[in-house]
């Protein structure tokens, strides 16, 4: 009973309190490379099969290209690229979480789907500042949760999806193209 | 009966009524802000207009409203009744203007669900000022001071709770020759007949189109009309007429009371007052049913109570005014659609195109040997009506661009006044229609390109002195349909821009190419630089431009949708903007493509020619741009499969085909792998999250479900 009523409250409130809805939150977990990570599942819309891709041009090696999801044209990306992984064989076991984030759909290509797993608040430790050469890594890492033995690594998805560093370079790019 | 409608639909009705009022009013007020002053028409109808808002507005009880729509009224009827010949015109104007942007204000409050709580009482005190001005001025001349408007007077529409006016009633019986057929029918004729002086008219039996049976009434008992006309008795005789059918006719002056109670006279039983409520709902209504939609709220007014002299009075003045307006207003028998069933029917067609050509182009038909005759027959019917089901819709999403230019009028009008320019504004084929969710989008882009034309462009009065030109600037706004695209120009007679200022301005932000001489920059490619970011020319900044943010937003707007800006300039001449859009966004025909197994398609419109070419008709350059001889003109070729980098397209030239296409005057050879076919393609947008691709414009769905890539052919010849 005091599970649901936080989760649907989570829901309502996702959007202003994201702090608040980790208290007790749920997560789907997947597995990428040696790792399993971790999604809010308050992010999560559903999970596909994987479907065929029309890939587009000039983009990053990550974005895969667009999926028609029941008529509706989302992006593709994959995980173990944008984590800059060694690149994966596509099999009838891989999946496509499909995102919503911020209204905005978005299909993850992940190896292999694990399970919803609760993880409590207090269960989840800043990610290890110290030791860690990969950068790029721990940005959209923002905590490490703890179930039983094993660790999830949770993924922030606006910083997941988003490289500020990259659109910033994007855009003076497209001001030069412009002043040709 | 009252209770039987909900408020929130009338609240409906009253907004978009008064909206369309006051959209009237701003047009007409516009027309004739340079005229010397307003003509009695306009004069009466905008008295007419006021007094229908004061009146809407006060059954819904939104006072502020009310105060100033009766304060305007006030000043037009003072206008009427003593035509003052001292009036400030322009001054006139902007205080209906005022008012106009006051109750819009408030309408919008409304619409939001806030309170209409806007402050009146400086507009009021306004008007008040304005009126007493030219009634002293007016005095000063000796002329008679006028009665105050709520007092009675002669010769108006309104009626003031002290009911005196000059509108008379009548009771007319007419009798009808026993052997008259259709006796209803020859009724019916004299009701219309009548229309056109009635203020109001009430007939028994009321149901003379509908129920045959009331030809013999009228054949028995007469046929019993209450007007409420402003005409002479032998006025009404001559429209009446004795005809052949027609044996007699008698009219008596009435009171207005009587006229009220309704038909208590003659033989006839009084009716109950109750009754007489409805038989005037129910003649309300059938004059309604020739009006246009709009006018429905009538009937959905609260019911009229005997005495209820203000509601009464006014609701005739206003169906005589909206059956003159008919004609020219074009809107009869228009009806107004929420914009989301609309889109919501746009997109289901959209599917069902999509839906269309999976079953068309199934796979399972490929099948060799299959008998397809009648199968080809069927699809070929259904490919014709899902084309014109497409149209329909398409047709039913064209707007005019008229409101949008009347919009700018007004945004001329001001800025003009305020920057104290004289300033004519022309409009050229305004009614050119575009897809309704483009003329969203070219609003504030407009918007931007008048007021630039406005303040930048045209010179200052004493400028224009002194340059010889005409005393008005003048600025045109025009609009075109074009090779499937629509030109919107908006044109200045100001001083043009001035290209040493620009070269400068542009050197001292670091944009020139220090390579390159300022001679070698063509005139186009230095008015471009007035659209990059925080590029303004203007040393002052005004109220309306010089920011310095404008014309970036006005191009970045114009792209979204596909469109480009154009500058034309000459030095004292003035200036030109030119947006070309294209006409809608939604459905386009489109030639499929494949290249190194991914599906591209191209608008039909660029292409001109498919070519199969020889290797020996390439020429190359050493540095990997390569040239395509076809009938002695030579064409730049893109290989689109290198172009983007893709795997396994086809190499040789002669195993693949080439697509001549032309953008803008520009020709450019386009080399695919192979064609697929022709389709109409909805055109859906590329994730904002993908960065914009050049030479890409959107995506669509095939006949597969697979997804292709829009090709943007002006993207490829930059």
């Amino acid at each position: 009973m005091d599970e649901t009523s936080v989760s649907s409250q989570a829901q309502e409130t996702q959007d202003d309190s994201e702090k608040k809805d980790v208290q007790k939150g749920m997560y789907m977990t997947f597995k990428s490379g040696n790792e399993y990570f971790g999604l809010k599942i308050q992010y999560v819309s559903e999970i596909i099969q994987f479907q065929a891709i029309t890939a587009i041009p000039e983009t990053e090696d990550y974005i895969k290209g667009l999926i028609n999801l029941r008529g509706k044209v989302i992006p593709v990306i994959d995980v173990r690229l944008r984590f800059r992984q060694e690149p994966f064989e596509y099999d009838d076991r891989t999946c496509i979480i499909v995102l919503n984030v911020r209204s905005m759909l978005i299909g993850l290509i992940v190896e292999q789907i694990a399970e919803v797993v609760n993880i409590a608040e207090d269960s989840i430790l800043p990610p290890p500042t110290i030791g860690r050469t990969d950068k790029a890594h721990s940005k959209y890492v923002y905590g490490i949760g703890k179930v039983g033995n094993s660790v999830k690594l949770l993924l922030d998805p606006d910083k997941l999806l988003n490289d500020d560093d990259l659109t910033a370079v994007e855009q003076t790019d497209d001001m030069t193209s412009e002043e040709e | 009966m009252a209770e039987e409608f909900s408020t929130d639909g009338m609240l409906d009705i009253y907004l978009f009524e008064n909206e369309q009022l006051l959209e009237q009013l701003q047009d007409m007020v516009l027309e004739q802000k340079d005229a010397d002053c307003f003509d009695e028409d306009s004069i009466n109808e905008i008295f007419r207009t006021m007094h229908t808002i004061k009146g809407s507005s006060g059954i819904m009880m939104f006072d502020n409203i009310t105060a100033v729509s009766h304060k305007l009224e006030d000043v037009f009827y003072y206008l009427r009744e003593s035509k003052p010949h001292h009036v400030p015109h322009l001054e006139l104007v902007e205080h209906v203007l005022e008012v106009q942007d006051f109750i819009s204000n408030e309408m919008e409050k409304i619409r939001n669900g806030d309170p209409a709580d806007g402050d009146a009482s400086g507009i009021i005190a306004d008007l008040d000022k304005f009126l007493e001005g030219i009634k002293k001025a007016e005095e000063g001349e000796g002329a008679e001071p006028v009665p105050e408007n709520v007092h009675e007077a002669p010769k108006q529409f309104y009626i003031a709770p002290v009911a005196t006016s000059a509108s008379r009633f009548y009771k007319i019986y007419i009798t009808f020759y026993p052997e008259t057929e259709m006796s209803n029918v020859h009724a019916y004729k004299t009701v219309y007949a009548l229309k056109e002086v009635a203020e109001d008219i009430l007939y028994y039996p009321e149901d003379i189109i509908s129920d045959e049976k009331s030809a013999e009434v009228i054949i028995e008992d007469g046929f019993k009309i209450l007007l409420q006309a402003q005409c002479s008795e032998e006025e009404i005789r001559d429209i009446i007429g004795l005809g052949y059918d027609i044996k007699k006719v008698d009219v008596f002056e009435c009171k207005a009371e009587e006229f009220l109670q309704g038909f208590d006279f003659g033989d006839q039983e009084t009716p109950q007052e109750q009754e007489t409520a409805a038989q005037e709902e129910k003649a309300q209504e059938q004059i309604e049913n020739e009006e246009e939609a709009r006018e429905e709220k009538k009937a959905e007014k609260p019911k009229i109570a005997p005495g209820d002299f203000v509601i009464k009075s006014k609701e005739p003045g206003k169906q005589k005014k909206l059956a003159k307006d008919k004609p020219k207003a074009e809107k009869a028998s228009f009806i107004s659609v929420n914009v989301s069933k609309m889109d919501q029917l746009m997109e289901l067609i959209g599917e069902l195109v999509i839906s269309e050509s999976v079953v068309l182009q199934n796979p399972d038909l490929k099948v060799p040997g299959l008998n397809l005759n009648s199968f080809n027959k069927a699809a070929s019917q259904l490919s014709k009506i899902s084309t014109d089901l497409q149209n329909v819709i398409m047709s039913m999403r064209m707007v005019p661009l008229t409101n949008t230019f009347q919009k700018m009028n007004r945004i001329v009008f001001d800025v003009s006044r305020k920057l104290g320019k004289d300033i004519e504004f022309e409009m050229v084929g305004e009614h050119t229609e575009v897809d309704k969710n483009i003329i969203e989008h070219i609003s504030d882009p407009l918007m931007h390109l008048v007021r630039n034309a406005v303040d930048h462009g045209i010179e200052t009065n004493a400028e224009r002195a002194e340059s010889g030109k005409p005393d008005k600037g003048k600025v045109t706004l025009s609009a075109r349909t074009e090779a499937g695209k629509v030109w919107i120009s908006v044109e200045d007679n100001g001083k043009g821009l001035d290209r040493e200022k620009i070269l400068a301005k542009a050197r001292k932000q670091g944009i020139l190419d220090s390579n390159k001489l300022d001679s070698e920059y063509t005139n186009k490619e230095v008015y471009q630089f007035i659209t990059l970011p925080g590029f303004s020319t203007n040393e002052q900044v005004t109220e309306y431009s010089g920011r310095g943010v404008g014309m970036d937003v006005v191009v970045q707007n114009i792209q979204q949708i596909g469109g480009t800006l154009d500058i034309e300039s000459s030095p004292g001449n003035g200036s030109i903007m030119s947006l070309k859009i294209p006409l809608t966004l939604a459905i386009i025909d489109g030639i499929v493509m494949e290249t190194g197994n991914s599906s591209f398609v191209m608008e039909t419109g660029v292409i001109k020619e498919f070519v199969r070419v020889k290797e020996d008709m390439m020429v190359d350059e050493p540095d990997g741009d390569e040239y395509i001889m076809i009938r002695g003109e030579c064409f730049p070729v893109i290989r689109l499969g290198k172009w983007y980098g893709l795997t396994d397209y086809v190499q040789s030239i002669e195993d693949g085909i080439m697509l001549i296409l032309e953008v803008e005057e520009k020709k450019v050879c386009l080399f695919v792998d192979k064609l697929v076919g022709e389709q109409e393609i909805v055109v859906k947008p590329i994730p904002s999250y993908i960065k914009k691709v050049k030479g890409l414009s959107g995506c669509t769905q095939l006949g597969d479900g697979s997804i292709a890539l829009i090709l943007d052919a002006a993207g490829l010849v930059e």
